[in-house]
């Protein structure tokens, strides 16, 4: 048992707010992805707005905020952008660093602001043909969108041959039990030529609802964005308020919250893995991968009451004990299967030889369109916030983040692997090193602070970033989530492959339309 | 010759001066008259054959006459039935009219020429009227470079082949002392040595296979067919055929003897090639998306399936089972001829299509939905027939070929069980391919849906002439147990037993005994409609309830039916991967982007497939060709030195030879 | 090359037989139980604390004084934040998750011995005729199988999380005859989650639209039955009520696989409902 005495801090060091001019943008852009970073993601707000301001357009995007969270280099922690457009469209940064092409999008969408020489422009977030009288992230009451369907923009065809293609839908509501997407094929008999997927049909206006929420109640909201990732997102955003507020999290606290963590990485990646097994029909390898996430799912109710291991955070630490008596014994149990299970997934050729070269994403492609996740370690990037910028008492479990260069969907189903068996081993350490102690403190964030906050997912990294107004309520949350960042790579792994492999790729990437929709 | 038969010809001259004469609607009348007279001429000599007619000309000292066996009768019978049709129609292109017609009489006369014509030369001349013919009417149809270059090719092939038929025409005359009477033919064959007989046969293979479409030679059909209309297919797919088949088979089994008992080498080779262009024919029908081009390589398939039918004719009588030579013999040509009448039938709606659409490009319109019924039911009969689907004429002799070929075990050579088993297996493929084609054809370009035309109905005269040999379809196989005893007289000529009337045994179709299968479209014809009862009164009875229509499921958005419509190109491109070692597909897709490479906005596009013996045989032949003339070039050199060079060279040759 | 399918042979039977066994669900916090006799005047923590509204302050006059409460279990999510805040006990955690209804207003709490409102003796007539009739087609028509065509209007993955987990080894709901279908032209059962977006709307009616009668509807999750924490907004619904015809409510955020199963077959009259009048107890007609 560690003493009381050992701390550790919720969050990393804050990264530090810098003033850039909105001319120097492109050329610092540059430099940092010269130099081996990375833009992570990009959001707009309002700050110190009025009620009385609601007429949109110049007056709002006058007194808009542009941030840019970005790693400078490998290894370094963030640092935040900070840029004022005063009323003319910014230069977009697409060309530089392509995968903030989305988040200016989103911007537009949202925010009302323009961006100029975009290569890809249009709306993202809200479907073509959606209108709202304002943006619906001014501060203020947001009145529901009026809507007819429109047509997406798809690249044109030409050529002799352009009427041989035909152009396949396949949802909104597709078949089996799934969530709501369209994806729209370019097909040509088995072989696909182009790959469009419209995601935002479910977008529900997530960080809208934060507005004028109590910090406090902020992480029921937080949990109920991505569910299968609700322990991630509730994690980023109470460790961006802890930030904000500055408090200090009790040490027992910091450890539950790892081993929540690690719980809900374990039942998701038995999911996946079950799920890839149902794509390449191996019936009872879905079967037994369903099995264990049940198992794992009735773990956590045992333990925490919630089998989504919801209502246990919230900003300052836990709000109740979980019961422990248990969760040694079934892990060993499942342990024992699942590594029975894994070795013989790794050892069924049939299944593997559907996975193998299935879904091709290479390292650059990864890096240039900012995958995360399993599906960015599989490519051989070796990124992961857990230890690169460790929050909670990462630093005092025995991580080990699974690199393969495989860059296919078996590479991704042998990192899921390695993360489900190291998860397992992380769960007994915080269990061995939980110290006593209390699981609460204060956390009052005061008026007009901000926050970042992060945390690793199932499916990559999530980020919230906080603003609180005047009154110390939430006046803006950004939500960077995994599956947005995964779902704008994803296309380009499907573009000239073949349908066959089609359902195997996306269920080897594993995300989730919800996360990404918000 | 028979009456109505003189009648065609003399109506087909004199269609022909009008069709010079630029009268094409007068041109229209005699020659479609002149095939519904010769329709009538040709039955009324079944089941005897004609008499002989001896004409007043005579061919360096050959007499020319003119006699027609009951094969020819019934060949003939049955290509005229669409080629009517197809000539009173006529061509959709107006303007072209005239030469179309002038050139469909010259195929006509061509063809009358060939089924009933006696000696060498005669015939050889009537032969190249046909092909001049059909490469009148496709030339008439569409002048451009393309067209011209397919025809072209079209007569090149066909000119090899006529050169292999007089090199025949010569060997056999050689065994017949200088005549080229075929009678004469037939009886100084056997004094020729085996392998020159051998020989012989395989240059009549070649030379006849050239029209027929028998490997290499089915690549001249996609182009010449393309640059024609449908009325032109019906006519080469149809009397032309026909009539291929009909020298090829008299050449093959009347000139040729049997051979003593054995493998028969000819006939093994016969079936190999007959099987392996059907299955090749079959593979690139599948992946055309022109009307006429998917309608060209299927009757190459149907030619080349008649052929190893023909191949199992000669294997069974080398091995001395005459009864079953006389079986494949027999289905080899009910297949044409059932051919011809399903076929004529595609390609006349394929017309109507191009009338009311203005493109052969085979493209989902829901024709169906918006032309008469009449239409649907003929084009839906032919293509069943093509598909071979019961009870039609098509699913008819393709199981009486399946059963011709599984009789293999009566034969005593493994060489000859071996063989026969193979081209069952080959024919397998092939029917399932052309299976898989006739249900896009039918499937995309007939019955999907997608954006309709604007002028839904298909031209004046077609719906009535595709539900005639829809319905002709239907008939001749309903009524084949009758209608078989018209072959009983050419199956005792040619194999000495009366063999037709066995292959039906009552109302049941059967290969030459009852005991080992049988088939009955006609008893399917009573009962399908009996069985279709039983759902009509279901539906009947659904009536009595509302019915609420809902727009088609898409997943939840209304999708726009052309978009989405399935294309000929993701039907066949399965099949494209599949078989690429004989494809060799190709696939260009260019992006352009804008920025960087991630954000593209336009695709270019594009696919083939490449030929098998154009790129391997014909051109580097072409190419060796065009060395070969260059060198020759050095005799234009216009060097005075050099022509008394050769001059004093031919007089030493000449000195040696005198000499010697 | 592993044997498979020996593998799942050797495993043996994973299935429980709920109803008539373990439900899987030990240990769950459900709906939280609500005694209005513990509460004291002045307080409103709980209603300040609930996010989707579930708990809003009543001023009854006829009442005298005292302030009153309006639970609608329909809008809970299962935060357990107004356990929390409450400091006498009115709220109390309880493993209540068993909440398919047939009626909405079977959701709200009312104090036992009041009628609800809008529950008149005609209402209640004809509403149990009309029950008669539907119970006697649910037999006719569908015996004892069931086709059921999920749609998410926009839910956060988590009652799709528990819907997929009905299919595994654990709850295997083909044991009790019902199966999900791909397309709603063969479904009897049209299963929604989420708060209905602007976007989905569309789609959605399309699939109502699309199945052949007789039909069902069932909204699964508390962004179905009212919105949530989701709904409302620029981009959200209310729910399924306004939109289509509901049969069956199941709040919930979300509803576990055994709630969701025991919903079914309340639909089916092969469970008795749970919940009357905000209260958990036992439907005595079957």
């Amino acid at each position: 048992m560690i003493p009381a005495t050992a701390r550790g801090h919720a969050s990393a060091p804050q990264p530090p707010v810098k003033d850039v001019a909105v001319h120097d943008l492109e050329g610092r852009c540059r430099a940092a992805i010269d130099g081996g970073g990375r833009l992570q993601f990009a959001y707009a707000w309002f700050p110190e707005i009025g009620e009385a301001r609601r007429d949109g357009g110049a007056a709002a995007s006058g007194a808009a905020e542009l941030r840019y969270v970005v790693h400078p280099a490998r290894g370094l922690v963030p640092e935040i952008w900070r840029s004022r457009p005063g009323g003319q469209a910014m230069p977009s940064l697409a060309a530089v660093a392509p995968l903030i092409s989305w988040y200016e999008r989103e911007i537009t969408d949202l925010c009302g602001l323009r961006f100029a020489d975009q290569p890809q422009s249009g709306p993202l977030v809200l479907l073509p043909g959606a209108t709202s009288f304002a943006p619906p992230l001014l501060p203020g009451t947001a009145e529901p969108l009026s809507y007819t369907p429109e047509p997406y923009s798809l690249p044109e065809v030409s050529g002799p041959a352009h009427r041989d293609v035909q152009l396949l839908p396949f949802g909104p509501i597709r078949a089996d039990v799934l969530e709501s997407a369209q994806f729209t094929f370019f097909y040509i008999g088995e072989a696909i030529l182009h790959y469009h997927p419209e995601l935002f049909f479910k977008h529900r206006g997530m960080e809208k609802r934060f507005e004028g929420v109590t910090p406090q109640l902020g992480v029921v909201l937080a949990e109920r964005v991505s569910a299968v990732g609700g322990v991630a997102h509730a994690l980023a955003y109470c460790h961006a308020l802890e930030a904000a507020a500055q408090c200090e999290v009790p040490p027992r606290a910091l450890w539950l919250r790892a081993l929540l963590a690690e719980l809900e990485r374990l039942y998701n990646h038995l999911h996946y893995l079950g799920h890839l097994c149902h794509t390449t029909t191996l019936k009872v390898g879905e079967a037994e991968g369903k099995y264990l996430e049940e198992r794992a799912k009735q773990l956590n109710t045992r333990a925490t009451g919630s089998r989504f291991l919801r209502s246990l955070l919230c900003p300052g630490g836990l709000r109740r004990e979980p019961r422990l008596e248990e969760i040694a014994t079934s892990l060993n149990q499942l342990q024992g299967e699942f590594d029975t299970y894994a070795r013989m997934l790794e050892t069924s050729t049939t299944h593997l030889d559907r996975l193998i070269t299935t879904g091709m994403l290479g390292k650059q492609l990864a890096l240039d369109q900012g995958a995360t996740g399993p599906v960015e370690r599989a490519s051989g990037v070796d990124r992961d916030p857990r230890r690169d910028q460790p929050y909670g008492i990462y630093r005092e479990l025995p991580l080990r983040v699974a690199i393969r260069e495989g860059c296919d969907a078996h590479a991704r189903q042998q990192v899921r692997i390695a993360e489900t068996t190291n998860s397992i081993e992380l769960i007994h350490a915080t269990l061995e090193g939980l110290p006593t102690g209390p699981i609460r403190a204060e956390c009052r964030p005061p008026a007009r602070s901000e926050g970042l906050g992060w945390a690793e997912s199932p499916r990559g990294s999530v980020y919230y970033a906080v603003h609180l107004d005047a009154a110390g309520k939430l006046a803006r949350v950004k939500i960077k989530s995994p599956s947005f960042s995964n779902w704008r790579v994803f296309p380009y792994t499907v573009h000239d492959t073949n349908m066959m492999d089609y359902a195997i790729n996306e269920a080897s990437f594993g995300l989730t339309i919800a996360g990404c929709a918000r | 010759m028979t009456p109505g038969l003189l009648a065609a010809f003399w109506l087909w001259i004199a269609g022909l001066l009008a069709a010079l004469a630029r009268l094409p609607s007068v041109a229209r009348g005699l020659i479609a008259l002149g095939a519904a007279v010769g329709i009538w001429g040709a039955a009324s000599g079944l089941p005897q054959g004609s008499g002989v007619l001896a004409l007043a000309i005579a061919l360096a000292d050959q007499p020319v006459r003119l006699h027609y066996t009951p094969e020819a009768l019934w060949l003939m019978a049955f290509g005229l039935f669409p080629a009517a049709l197809a000539v009173a129609l006529s061509t959709p292109l107006r303007a072209a009219r005239p030469g179309w017609l002038a050139g469909a009489a010259l195929s006509l006369i061509g063809a009358l020429g060939v089924f009933g014509l006696q000696d060498g030369y005669s015939f050889l001349i009537a032969w190249e009227l046909m092909s001049l013919g059909g490469a009148v009417m496709i030339l008439s149809e569409r002048a451009s470079p393309e067209s011209g270059r397919s025809a072209l090719y079209m007569l090149a092939l066909l000119e090899v082949g006529a050169v292999a038929i007089l090199l025949a025409f010569l060997l056999l005359a050689e065994g017949a002392q200088g005549h080229v009477d075929f009678a004469a033919f037939a009886a100084g064959a056997p004094t020729l040595a085996a392998g020159v007989r051998v020989f012989a046969g395989v240059l009549l293979l070649f030379g006849f296979g050239a029209k027929l479409g028998l490997l290499p030679f089915y690549e001249w059909f996609p182009g010449a067919y393309a640059s024609g209309s449908g009325a032109s297919g019906a006519l080469m797919s149809g009397i032309v055929l026909n009539a291929a088949f009909f020298a090829l088979a008299r050449g093959l089994v009347d000139w040729l003897p049997a051979g003593t008992g054995g493998l028969s080498g000819l006939g093994v080779l016969v079936t190999a090639v007959g099987v392996l262009s059907s299955i090749l024919a079959a593979l690139y029908a599948f992946q055309q998306d022109d009307w006429r081009r998917l309608l060209a390589f299927s009757s190459a398939e149907n030619a080349a399936i008649a052929v190893a039918a023909l191949g199992a004719s000669l294997i069974f009588r080398a091995d001395g089972h005459a009864d079953l030579a006389g079986l494949a013999w027999t289905v080899a040509i009910l297949h044409l001829s059932g051919h011809a009448l399903a076929k004529g039938g595609l390609f006349l709606s394929s017309d109507g299509v191009y009338v009311a659409g203005g493109s052969y490009r085979l493209a989902q319109h829901g024709w169906l939905r918006t032309t008469s019924f009449t239409f649907g039911i003929g084009a839906l009969f032919a293509t069943m027939s093509l598909a071979a689907l019961p009870p039609q004429i098509g699913f008819v002799t393709e199981w009486f070929t399946f059963q011709t070929v599984f009789q293999g075990f009566h034969l005593g050579t493994l060489g000859g069980r071996l063989t026969l088993a193979l081209a069952g297996a080959g024919l397998a493929l092939t029917a399932a391919v052309a299976f898989a084609t006739f249900v896009k054809a039918f499937g995309i370009g007939l019955l999907g849906d997608g954006h309709r035309p604007k002028s839904p109905h298909v031209g004046p005269g077609y719906d009535g002439a595709v539900l005639l040999l829809g319905l002709a379809v239907l008939v001749s196989a309903v009524a084949l147990p009758v209608w078989l005893r018209a072959l009983d007289v050419a199956d005792a000529t040619t194999f000495g037993a009366p063999i037709a009337h066995t292959l039906a045994s009552g109302w049941n179709l059967v290969p030459l005994t009852d005991t080992f299968a049988f088939i009955s479209p006609s008893k399917l014809a009573i009962v399908m409609p009996l069985l279709a009862i039983l759902p009509l009164l279901l539906l009947l009875n659904a009536r009595r309830h509302a019915v609420r229509r809902t727009p088609v499921w898409y997943g939840g958005l209304r999708e726009d039916p052309q978009r989405t419509a399935t294309t000929t190109l993701t039907f066949a491109n399965a099949m494209r991967t599949f078989y690429s070692f004989i494809y060799r597909p190709t696939l260009d897709t260019a992006h352009e982007h804008r920025a960087v490479a991630y954000f593209i906005h336009k695709l270019e596009f594009e696919h083939d497939i490449a030929d098998v013996f154009g790129p391997t045989l014909f051109a580097p032949i072409r190419r060796a060709v065009w060395r070969f003339a260059g060198w020759l070039r050095a005799l234009q050199s216009g060097d005075l030195n050099f022509y008394l060079a050769l001059i004093g060279a031919l007089l030493i040759v000449i000195l040696a030879l005198t000499l010697h | 090359m592993p044997l498979w399918t020996l593998y799942g042979l050797r495993q043996g039977k994973a299935s429980t037989s709920w109803p008539k066994g373990d439900d899987g669900q030990s240990g769950l916090l459900g709906m939280p139980r609500f005694d209005p006799a513990k509460c004291q005047a002045g307080c409103n923590e709980c209603a300040a604390a609930c996010l989707p509204g579930a708990i809003t302050m009543v001023e009854g006059a006829h009442h005298g004084p005292e302030v009153r409460l309006s639970v609608d279990y329909g809008r809970c999510v299962v935060c357990q934040m107004c356990v929390e805040v409450c400091p006498t006990g009115a709220f109390t955690a309880s493993s209540d998750w068993a909440f398919g209804v047939r009626r909405r207003e079977d959701l709200v709490w009312v104090r036992p011995g009041e009628r609800p409102a809008g529950d008149g003796p005609a209402g209640a007539a004809a509403d149990s005729g009309q029950r008669e009739q539907v119970r006697s087609e649910i037999r006719r028509v569908f015996g004892r199988s069931l086709h059921i065509r999920h749609v998410d209007a926009g839910s956060c993955n988590g009652c799709e999380s528990e819907l997929q987990a009905l299919n595994n080894p654990f709850y295997n709901l083909h044991r009790l005859g019902m199966f999900f279908t791909p397309s709603p032209r063969f479904a009897d059962l049209l299963l929604v989650t989420g708060p209905v977006t602007y976007a989905l709307r569309g789609p959605l009616e399309e699939a109502y639209r699309a199945m052949p009668e007789p039909r069902f509807v069932m909204a699964i999750g508390t962004c179905a039955v009212s919105g949530g924490t989701n709904g409302g907004g620029y981009a959200c619904g209310h729910g399924l009520d306004g939109v289509l015809p509901v049969d069956i409510y199941v709040p919930g955020c979300p509803p576990n696989p055994a709630a969701i199963i025991h919903a079914l077959l309340v639909l089916l009259r092969r469970m008795p409902q749970r919940v009357r009048q905000g209260q958990v107890t036992e439907e005595r007609t079957a």
